[in-house]
């Protein structure tokens, strides 16, 4: 295998300027008759380092696919400027660009056998076909599909085909490779188990990823850093740590993973009072009495019989079982605050490990939070 | 099943109901194919009595003898009619069908293929108007649409004033060849567009965007993926243009004289003037022939690659 990563790495990489660098990108697309033009993407920044494995999520419609084909070529910015390793390729024709795409239903060509849609971009190139023959052979190596060079692609289940459509990009050596929801037509197992061979694979091959999906736990799974977008703005970039443990927004606490959403009112920097009035502590820069929301994950959460009040009440709600959902490896509550108005309810996940307390419904709890599991959001 | 429904009369398990159920299934298949054919008769009957019967007729007559006041003789059967085929008169009327029907289906093949993707590729709304207009000629006679032509294409017609005008004196156009293959072309250009239009609105486009991100220019992609996939429009398009061309008789006879002659129109003077119905017979049996033969290579030809 090492030969074949020396045989499919990436051309020479800038160490100061980014992969991709998308400034102040907007796409319109003219709307029906008379109506207004539709926003799919709106002042885009975007900073993609050089042997990254970065995710565009969000869900349908929110532009990340938009955003990625222009990147690729296939629409044009109605504004901005997207340059790929400093060089400006906004309104270059996709086969200028040191990139390539694979395809969300893989778009291998029907009429040529696998051999012949891997050879293609090199083809084109005009590369010499000695060398064709054999890049295309290292690369049939490293995606697994020796034997099935002769096949037409319906002749290939569904993981070959995906195989297929990365060895056809690979072999050209791109500079960024372009993924628009590859996975989205495989089944669970065979996802999971390309998601883990995809993020194995850009290691090796030190090839810039670009990945667009609106699978939230993909995104967290496989990427280095990730972007959320929604209606055609960027939400929050960073890694998936910080993403899924400090999100910024509501719409991004909400999107991934599961949380709970708190009003509260800003007792000082460290602290902040819920509505049953206990006080939680979370680091925030809001003015002192000013009302924000705080997010915490339910797996963060604590659950303890509520035995004396030994415990202050910081960092901890009482409150009554209202709902548990066995999930198997874990157990689902959720709790009712004991005081306040409106009442919050709580979801809390606690993992079905030996010596964890399991409750009914219905019993008096207090949920007891970690210091520095919640996060107070912006909107 | 009949005889599990019955009552259980103790003892009378019936050993006998597996074979009994594999009879009560080929009846059930059998009763299924008698359905089938049902369905199929009033259409099989139209072909027997207006198609096998009318051809096995001139097969019968293309071996008969015309007596000297043009009667067809039948039971002394002969072969002369075929040997006349032959001849060089006939040879050359073939070789100009088959050279007007080629450069038709060519022209059409020219001026249809990027209308039909023009037309594949416009929004629904557009495409369903745009597919009205290319089928409205079919609303009104072909007749009626071929002396139109002869109107236009006439001596003191627009066309030849027009050319007149800027010099070009002294210009026939009607009863030439150019007028013969204008009408030809005219008339069976929808054919060669419609199945070139379902062939390339199937066609997944992300297929000519996966060519363009592989290097390929536009016409790379074209030649390479958009023109291979939509042969089969390619190759039912022009079969459905070269035949009808190559037996057409109804333009050349309006918009084509003496010189322009096609089997078609040699066809029925043989039946019509010259009264000699076993050569025309052959005639029909011969051009038959030639248009199985054309569509047979055709098919196969296209059959191997596509799919």
């Amino acid at each position: 295998m090492t030969e074949l990563s020396t045989a499919i790495s990436p051309p020479v990489a800038g160490t100061t300027t980014s992969a991709v660098s998308i400034r102040g990108v907007t796409k319109r697309f003219p709307g029906g008759k008379g109506a207004e033009p539709v926003v799919a993407v709106d002042a885009l920044d975007l900073e993609i380092e050089d042997g990254e494995f970065f995710s565009l999520l969000g869900p349908s419609g929110c532009g990340k696919t938009t955003t990625l084909r222009m990147i690729g070529g296939f629409e044009y910015p109605t504004a901005g400027s997207i340059q790929i390793f400093g060089e400006e390729v906004g309104l270059l024709p996709p086969n200028k660009r040191p990139v390539n795409t694979v395809f969300q239903s893989y778009a291998l060509f029907p009429h040529m056998t696998v051999a012949q849609n891997i050879a293609f971009g090199l083809e084109m190139q005009d590369v010499a076909a000695a060398e064709i023959k054999e890049r295309v052979g290292n690369v049939i190596e490293l995606v697994q599909l020796e034997g099935r060079e002769n096949r037409k692609p319906k002749q290939l289940s569904g993981g070959q085909q995906q195989r297929v459509a990365l060895a056809r990009a690979l072999v050209n050596r791109p500079k960024v490779l372009l993924l628009d929801e590859p996975l989205g037509a495989l089944d669970l197992k065979l996802r999971q188990a390309m998601q883990l061979e995809l993020k194995e694979m850009q290691e090796r091959v030190g090839i810039t990823f670009i990945y667009v999906t609106h699978d939230q736990e993909e995104a967290l799974t496989m990427s280095d850093r990730l972007a959320v977008m929604d209606h055609g703005e960027l939400l929050q970039v960073g890694a998936p740590e910080t993403i899924y443990d400090k999100p910024r927004t509501r719409f991004v606490a909400d999107f991934i993973g599961d949380t709970n959403l708190l009003t509260a009112t800003v007792i000082d920097g460290r602290a902040v009072r819920l509505s049953d009035g206990s006080a939680i502590r979370v680091e925030n820069d809001r003015p002192v009495g000013s009302t924000v929301t705080v997010a915490v994950r339910p797996e963060k959460l604590g659950l303890r019989r509520v035995e004396s009040d030994r415990d202050l009440t910081l960092d901890a709600i009482d409150g009554h079982v209202e709902r548990v959902t066995f999930l198997g490896n874990a157990l689902a509550y959720e709790v009712t605050a004991d005081a306040g108005d409106p009442r919050a309810t709580l979801r809390i996940r606690q993992g079905n490990a030996p010596g964890v307390e399991h409750f009914g419904v219905g019993d008096a709890v207090r949920v007891r939070w970690a210091p520095g599991s919640a996060t107070v959001l912006e909107d | 099943m009949a005889t599990t429904l019955e009552p259980p009369t103790g003892e009378a398990a019936p050993p006998s109901a597996a074979p009994s159920q594999l009879g009560l299934e080929r009846d059930a298949e059998r009763a299924e194919s008698r359905r089938g054919f049902l369905i199929g008769l009033p259409s099989l009957l139209y072909l027997v009595l207006f198609f096998a019967i009318p051809l096995g007729i001139v097969f019968v007559y293309s071996f008969g003898n015309r007596s000297r006041t043009g009667r067809t003789i039948l039971g002394d059967w002969t072969l002369s009619s075929y040997e006349r085929l032959f001849s060089s008169l006939v040879m050359q009327i073939t070789g100009r069908s088959l050279g007007y029907a080629i450069l038709t289906t060519v022209v059409c093949l020219l001026v249809g293929y990027p209308f039909a993707y023009y037309l594949a590729t416009r929004p629904p709304k557009v495409r369903g108007i745009l597919l009205v207009l290319v089928m409205i000629p079919f609303w009104s006679n072909l007749l009626v649409r071929t002396y139109a032509w002869r109107v236009i294409l006439g001596s003191d017609g627009p066309l030849v004033q027009v050319l007149g005008a800027v010099g070009f004196t002294d210009v026939r156009l009607l009863f030439t060849p150019f007028a013969t293959i204008l009408g030809l072309i005219y008339g069976f250009l929808p054919f060669m567009i419609l199945p070139l239009y379902a062939s390339i609105e199937r066609l997944d486009f992300s297929l000519v965007e996966a060519a363009r991100d592989l290097y390929a220019s536009g016409w790379e992609a074209f030649r390479r993926v958009t023109w291979p996939l939509s042969r089969p429009g390619v190759i039912a398009g022009s079969i459905l243009v070269f035949i009808p061309s190559f037996g057409a008789y109804v333009i050349p006879e309006i918009l084509g004289g003496s010189r322009t002659t096609m089997l078609g129109s040699y066809v029925v003077l043989q039946f019509l003037s010259a009264r000699d119905q076993p050569f025309g017979a052959a005639l029909s049996m011969a051009i038959l022939a030639v248009m199985l033969a054309s569509a047979l290579l055709y098919f196969r030809s296209g059959a191997k690659d596509v799919g």
